[in-house]
């Protein structure tokens, strides 16, 4: 008896499902305009709409009758919490497993230039939330307008390198102090704010930089970009297939088949080596006092203050090192396309990165490596369906909202313990 | 004689047209424990707020003896009370960093040591002996403090995990690790069992007579105030009313009258 008077408002509940999903999907999915000949004419897509529908109260009921059910097949938290005690135990045999991975990855078999290119997107996003971790998962500074210091590193690599013509060497680690050299900038009268407040005003950050580059012609050639930036060699070899005078070609110097596949597995691994730094480096300044101090600040801002850590330096040398990891992937974004332009830099990337830090789980390295597989994979696998693979990628933040509400990786390590001391 | 450690002189802090603590004058010693007591709003934790650096005062002065040398602590604001003038606090609901392991809570407290010693982080990053000695020694001494809580078995667990108890405890030492010469406790007793309450009573004593550090109190528990006061100041509506050893203070007449009121 009570089972059916479950059973009835897991019906309900489905029905109700079903009426919100028509309310949305009928307008947005439902209504298509096309132009013909003279003015627009409205064509319903009716079919879709039922389906999408239909999906949605099947969904429904299916969680209501799983739920009935208390025995939940909550699959993908399974799959997390396998991962996260393994990654406990094992945690530095999958790391070095991983890396490896990553090193052999271009010479496999199934890897081509189309899968290299998605990889090489991935790595940029891994390395950004590896440089915004510092910022929101280690320090807890909400930095909405962390494109901003992408932006910055991609636009400074770009004017050093087509106005003085510098080798990328040097160019990068110039786009990194810059963009460091902004993070503080904005850091000063920033980081008296907290939580919300800091949020938006990085947010409006992120946007006056941009606006910035669209405005400033005389400088950054306003929204048509730059082009022509110079591609990076590999220790002085040139990528072409027919260098300028003086000019040594890798495939000349290596006596290989000019391929253009060369360039891009050297790109592969510069971003690689380029993100491995980051990581390192963060995981090795954790464990130093300003990364504890970091923490600390997260937790409790007056209990630090109680204990003489000195706030706003401290979130200011979050900030910095943030920004300049987020300099250094937009010298190499800068580097990869030839061109940059302010559309490259919009508040979506901001956004997209701070999902990654969030849902990868605060201040956790493999769980930004697992994130931006998962967010920029899921969206990569549905391309084909076009505008509707931000639907995809919406699914898969909410996916792991539900299943794992801290992210794929919460379990903090103590970045010292005693009992390794004692021993 | 140069006993004295705390000379606080016509403290008064207002909050607009409220005056918290008005004219407040009182001093506190070396090795001793002074309690500040009072109904609840009498202006105490507002007190030990002004002598944090977390308000600043609307006059008067505050002078601490550091090593026999006069600060006026009006001069330090923010953290650098903590940094330079070294008075530490803890505060009335706990406020430790519940995420981080125990062994961290102590180490973070140590922070501006630390700092020095990895050259702001430049030396630590190349793995300096010397900065790895010093982290050694800040070890040792949290495990020192955790020793004497007998909390060292859970130095690796975080912070939040703790029974409350311990939490307070915790506290307590961890403001100890910044070597302070005046430590200023917001009542260290609330929620405690009186067995708690009794090991506290003791850490207190340890710290007074083998730290010589002098202690600050804010307590409402009688039984901590009576049994390890050496001085007790009496507070109501930001005034002093009363100042004297603890068996003076049961006797005085305008205290039993602030608690209990007056007789028609």
């Amino acid at each position: 008896m009570k089972i059916s008077a479950e059973i009835k408002t897991i019906i309900k509940d489905s029905l109700f499902t079903g009426l919100i999903s028509l309310a949305l999907f009928g307008p947005i999915v439902g209504l298509k305009t096309s132009s013909k000949g003279e003015g627009l004419f409205v064509t319903p897509h009716v079919s879709i709409v039922v389906l999408l529908v239909a999906a949605c109260i099947v969904g429904r009921f299916l969680i209501g009758l799983n739920s009935l059910r208390k025995k939940e097949i909550n699959l993908i938290g399974n799959i997390t919490s396998t991962i996260s005690n393994y990654m406990d135990n094992k945690g530095k045999h999958v790391a070095i497993t991983g890396v490896l991975f990553a090193i052999v990855f271009p010479f496999l078999p199934f890897t081509d230039r189309y899968v290299l290119d998605v990889s090489i997107m991935i790595l940029t996003y891994i390395m950004l939330g590896w440089g915004l971790n510092i910022v929101v998962g280690l320090a807890g500074l909400l930095d909405l307008g962390y494109v901003a210091f992408y932006a910055v590193g991609a636009y400074s690599y770009a004017l050093i390198a087509t106005t003085f013509g510098w080798s990328f060497w040097v160019c990068l680690p110039l786009a990194g102090l810059f963009a460091g050299f902004f993070g503080i900038l904005l850091g000063f009268p920033v980081l008296r704010l907290r939580g919300d407040y800091l949020a938006i005003v990085t947010l409006g950050f992120g946007e006056i930089v941009r606006i910035i580059l669209i405005n400033w012609y005389e400088v950054t050639n306003g929204p048509d970009g730059i082009t022509g930036i110079p591609r990076p060699s590999f220790f002085g070899l040139e990528f072409k297939k027919f260098p300028d005078e003086g000019e040594t070609s890798f495939h000349t110097f290596f006596n290989l088949e000019y391929s253009t596949m060369h360039r891009i597995i050297f790109l592969y691994y510069l971003i690689l080596v380029l993100a491995l730094i980051t990581n390192y480096f963060t995981l090795k300044i954790r464990k130093l006092p300003v990364g504890r101090a970091w923490e600390a600040l997260r937790e409790d801002e007056i209990a630090c203050k109680s204990l003489g850590v000195n706030p706003t330096n401290t979130k200011l040398t979050a900030f910095a090192i943030g920004a300049t990891f987020g300099g250094f992937a937009g010298a190499f974004f800068a580097t990869r396309q030839a061109f940059v332009s302010p559309e490259s830099f919009t508040f979506i990337e901001s956004a997209i990165i701070v999902a990654i830090v969030v849902l990868g789980g605060m201040g956790s390295q493999t769980g930004v490596v697992l994130a931006a597989i998962f967010l920029i994979g899921i969206t990569e696998v549905f391309r084909d369906l076009e505008q509707y693979r931000m639907i995809a990628f919406g699914g898969a933040m909410v996916l792991i909202m539900i299943f794992k509400p801290k992210g794929i990786l919460a379990n903090r390590k103590p970045t010292i313990t005693l009992k390794d001391y004692i021993k | 004689m140069n006993n004295s450690l705390l000379k606080v002189e016509n403290l008064t802090m207002k909050f607009g047209g409220l005056t918290a603590v008005d004219n407040l004058s009182f001093s506190a010693n070396n090795n001793e424990i002074t309690s500040i007591i009072g109904p609840n709003g009498a202006g105490k934790t507002t007190v030990f707020n002004c002598l944090t650096g977390f308000y600043k005062a609307t006059d008067g002065e505050m002078f601490l003896n550091k090593n026999d040398e006069i600060i006026s602590l009006k001069k330090f604001t923010d953290y650098k009370i903590a940094q330079k003038a070294k008075v530490a606090r803890t505060f009335q609901n706990i406020r430790l960093f519940p995420a981080m392991s125990v062994l961290e809570n102590l180490l973070v407290a140590q922070h501006n040591e630390l700092m020095v010693a990895s050259g702001y982080s430049i030396f630590g990053i190349l793995n300096l002996k010397r900065y790895q000695d010093k982290e050694k020694q800040a070890v040792e001494k949290a495990k020192y403090w955790l020793d004497i809580i007998g909390l060292t078995n859970r130095a690796d667990d975080n912070a939040g995990d703790l029974p409350y108890g311990d939490q307070r405890k915790l506290e307590i030492v961890r403001a100890m690790c910044i070597d302070p010469k005046l430590l200023c406790l917001d009542e260290p007793a609330a929620g405690l069992n009186p067995k708690e309450s009794s090991e506290l009573n003791k850490l207190l004593k340890f710290i007074k007579n083998d730290k010589k550090t002098g202690i600050l109190l804010i307590e409402h528990d009688m039984s901590v105030v009576m049994g390890i006061s050496d001085h007790v100041v009496v507070l109501n509506y930001g005034k002093k009313i009363f100042q004297g050893s603890p068996v003076e203070t049961r006797n005085s007449k305008a205290v039993i009258e602030a608690y209990l009121g007056v007789d028609e």
